[in-house]
């Protein structure tokens, strides 16, 4: 594992304008070391943009993006090499094997794996011989998530990983982000899924019209909430109907 | 250099999984080939014959005009040429016989001398070709029969016969570089409209980008494989045509294989660009593969890949003798059929070059990454 310092991530004051539309309008924030850091909000709040700016994708207009002590705008190929990137459109090549599409990203990184090892870190070693094209919509997210493995990086971005996924996909999927977060990688991810980021999120940080409206560990802000003489407007009841659904079909993953 | 390497044989390897795209690069061109190959159109026209006309007054038009013969009995395939261009025709091309009128002909009182020379190969056509001349020239100038005795045709008129051994291997071998180089534009443009604009629709090029070496150098890799298979494909497409349809490459020399790979990569690089400038463009695939088809569609019948440009009427040739596959084919043709060295194609190379260098200005400037 990369060492890290802390805090690994730092936002400052980041700003991004598309035309005339702000997309991200000022936002401060620090993830810690061995963190899992979720970032709420609806379509267009400005998440994706902001994750891209961290990832070195964008350039903000304005505002520095600090990854283990460098800075993304200066540096972008440096931070490229130590951070794993899973975008929210993940696309890989059609006609390459699994393992040939590892062992090509493994490449690029200058990063001596084992194709197979990284496969089996997200179930996939099994598959090391089928041909991308013909994987399922879960398959292919874990992919994208190996892939954002090879070269062992310090921070792992996640863009809305679970989006679209059946619910023992989803749960497959945060089984393996708390193993990786075990390994001492510090996991920075976007979701729509509230129960997504209660379950995985140490802290969590809702982005609403490109800024950050509150931020905190879910329980902090679920406790705010209630101090306030909130009541859920359902009592809830003690299972879900994921859990219905789960206990139903099984929580053995399907292809 | 490992990086790109690793890039190469990446998409190399994705180049030869796609059934279709192999298709359309090899088994298409070749289909074609073989198809036209076997019709064999030689038989069936009337013997090509290359008239250089010095006189041309209307005497020499005269004389043109009965050999072509007529709508109830065309008697030669007449083509009016430099000197120079009637006798290359003779010893590479698909003409039979060259007819040289003398700049005295119809001038009453000189002796005019006609000279004609045949391939000696074609001993058939050489009879048809001489009996025509023979009853032509008497006919035309029986019409002229009232002049005094001492001017009669028969007395001012003279024909010489000579012959050479011709290199030109009729269509079957004129087919197969204007195929190769048709094969080429379609490699270069297709392959890289659908493999780029999917790559760039499905988002594969964003998460090159999010690696440290950006997709500048999976690009490159990109254009490496295609260049391969553009030359790979080249060898198969002559090689196979060569030996199924029974003729000879380079006339016997081995440069010529050179020669060819270095088109074939000019080629390759122009229609690569072409289809940068296309898919930078197009923001999908469907709009891309409808401007890819207009742009290789015309090429395809306007630059000499099927039949022969001169078939063709001289208001079209006037501007299809400047398109980018008119100058691969020609060139390509050159080396081929006529032996000739690349260092011999001037005006081919400097064509491809204009093209190649206009089209990648275009492309640099309609390219985007997303």
């Amino acid at each position: 594992m990369n060492t890290a310092i802390d805090p690994v991530i730092v936002a400052k004051d980041l700003r991004k304008k598309y035309g005339d539309i702000t997309a991200v309008n000022g936002i401060s924030f620090e993830v810690h070391r061995g963190e899992v850091f979720g970032m709420l909000g609806p379509n267009g709040a400005g998440k994706t943009t902001t994750v891209e700016i961290l990832e070195g994708m964008r350039n903000a207009d304005s505002g520095d993006a600090i990854i283990n002590g460098i800075n993304v705008k200066d540096h972008p190929t440096a931070v490229k090499a130590m951070i794993g990137v899973q975008l929210q459109q993940n696309a890989f090549f059609d006609n390459l094997k699994l393992s040939e599409i590892v062992d090509l990203y493994a490449k690029l990184y200058l990063a001596k794996v084992d194709p197979v090892e990284i496969l089996s870190r997200v179930g996939l070693d099994n598959r090391k011989k089928t041909k991308y094209a013909e994987l399922s919509g879960g398959q292919k997210q874990r992919l994208s998530v190996a892939v954002a493995l090879v070269n062992d990086p310090v921070v792992l971005f996640l863009d809305e990983p679970t989006t679209g996924l059946d619910p023992q996909a989803r749960r497959q999927l945060w089984e393996l982000v708390r193993t990786i977060q075990k390994s001492g990688a510090t996991i920075v991810m976007t979701t729509h899924y509230m129960e997504e980021a209660e379950e995985l999120c140490d802290r969590i940080a809702v982005i609403e019209n490109g800024e950050i409206i509150a931020i905190d560990t879910p329980d902090a802000l679920i406790d705010q909430l209630l101090a306030t003489g909130f009541k859920p407007e359902k009592r809830v009841r003690e299972a879900t109907l994921d859990d219905v659904f789960l206990n139903l079909t099984g929580h053995d993953l399907r292809d | 250099m490992k990086i790109y390497l690793a890039l190469t044989v990446a998409s190399l390897k994705m180049y030869f999984r796609n059934k279709q795209a192999l298709f359309w690069a090899l088994f298409f061109p070749l289909l074609i080939m073989l198809i036209f190959g076997i019709m064999n159109f030689d038989k069936y026209a009337s013997p090509d014959v290359g008239i250089y006309d010095a006189a041309e007054n209307d005497a020499s038009r005269a004389l043109i005009h009965a050999l072509e013969g007529n709508d109830q009995q065309k008697l030669l395939n007449v083509s009016v040429d430099t000197f120079d261009e009637v006798h290359h025709e003779l010893e590479f091309g698909s003409s039979r016989a060259v007819i040289e009128i003398p700049v005295n002909y119809g001038t009453l009182g000189e002796f005019a001398e006609i000279k004609v020379t045949y391939d000696e190969r074609f001993q058939q056509e050489r009879a048809v070709i001489s009996t025509i001349l023979g009853k032509v020239t008497d006919a035309v100038f029986k019409e002229l029969a009232q002049v005094p005795d001492e001017y009669r045709v028969e007395n001012s008129i003279g024909i010489s016969e000579s012959v050479i051994t011709g290199q030109g291997q009729g269509f079957k071998a004129w087919l197969i570089p204007g195929i190769a180089a048709m094969a080429i534009m379609q490699t270069g443009l297709f392959t890289v409209v659908f493999t780029l604009v999917r790559f760039k629709s499905q988002g594969v090029l964003r998460r090159m980008k999010a690696t440290p070496i950006g997709a500048a150098h999976f690009l490159a890799g990109q254009l490496t494989t295609k260049a391969i298979v553009v030359v790979l494909q080249t060898y198969v497409l002559v090689i196979v045509g060569a030996i199924v349809l029974g003729v000879s490459v380079g006339a016997g020399r081995l440069g010529a294989w050179f020669d060819l790979t270095i088109l074939a990569l000019l080629g390759g690089a122009l229609f690569i660009a072409i289809g940068l400038a296309v898919s930078g463009w197009a923001k999908n695939e469907e709009t891309a593969a409808p401007v890819a088809n207009i742009i290789s569609m015309p090429m395809m019948f306007l630059s000499g890949v099927f039949f022969p440009l001169s078939a063709m009427p001289d208001w079209l040739t006037r501007w299809s003798q400047y398109l980018p596959l008119t100058y691969l084919a020609d060139g390509m043709r050159a080396i081929t059929v006529e032996g000739a060295s690349i260092t011999t194609l001037g005006s081919e190379l400097l064509g491809l070059g204009v093209w190649i260098v206009i089209s990648f200005a275009i492309a640099t400037k309609m390219f985007r990454w997303e």
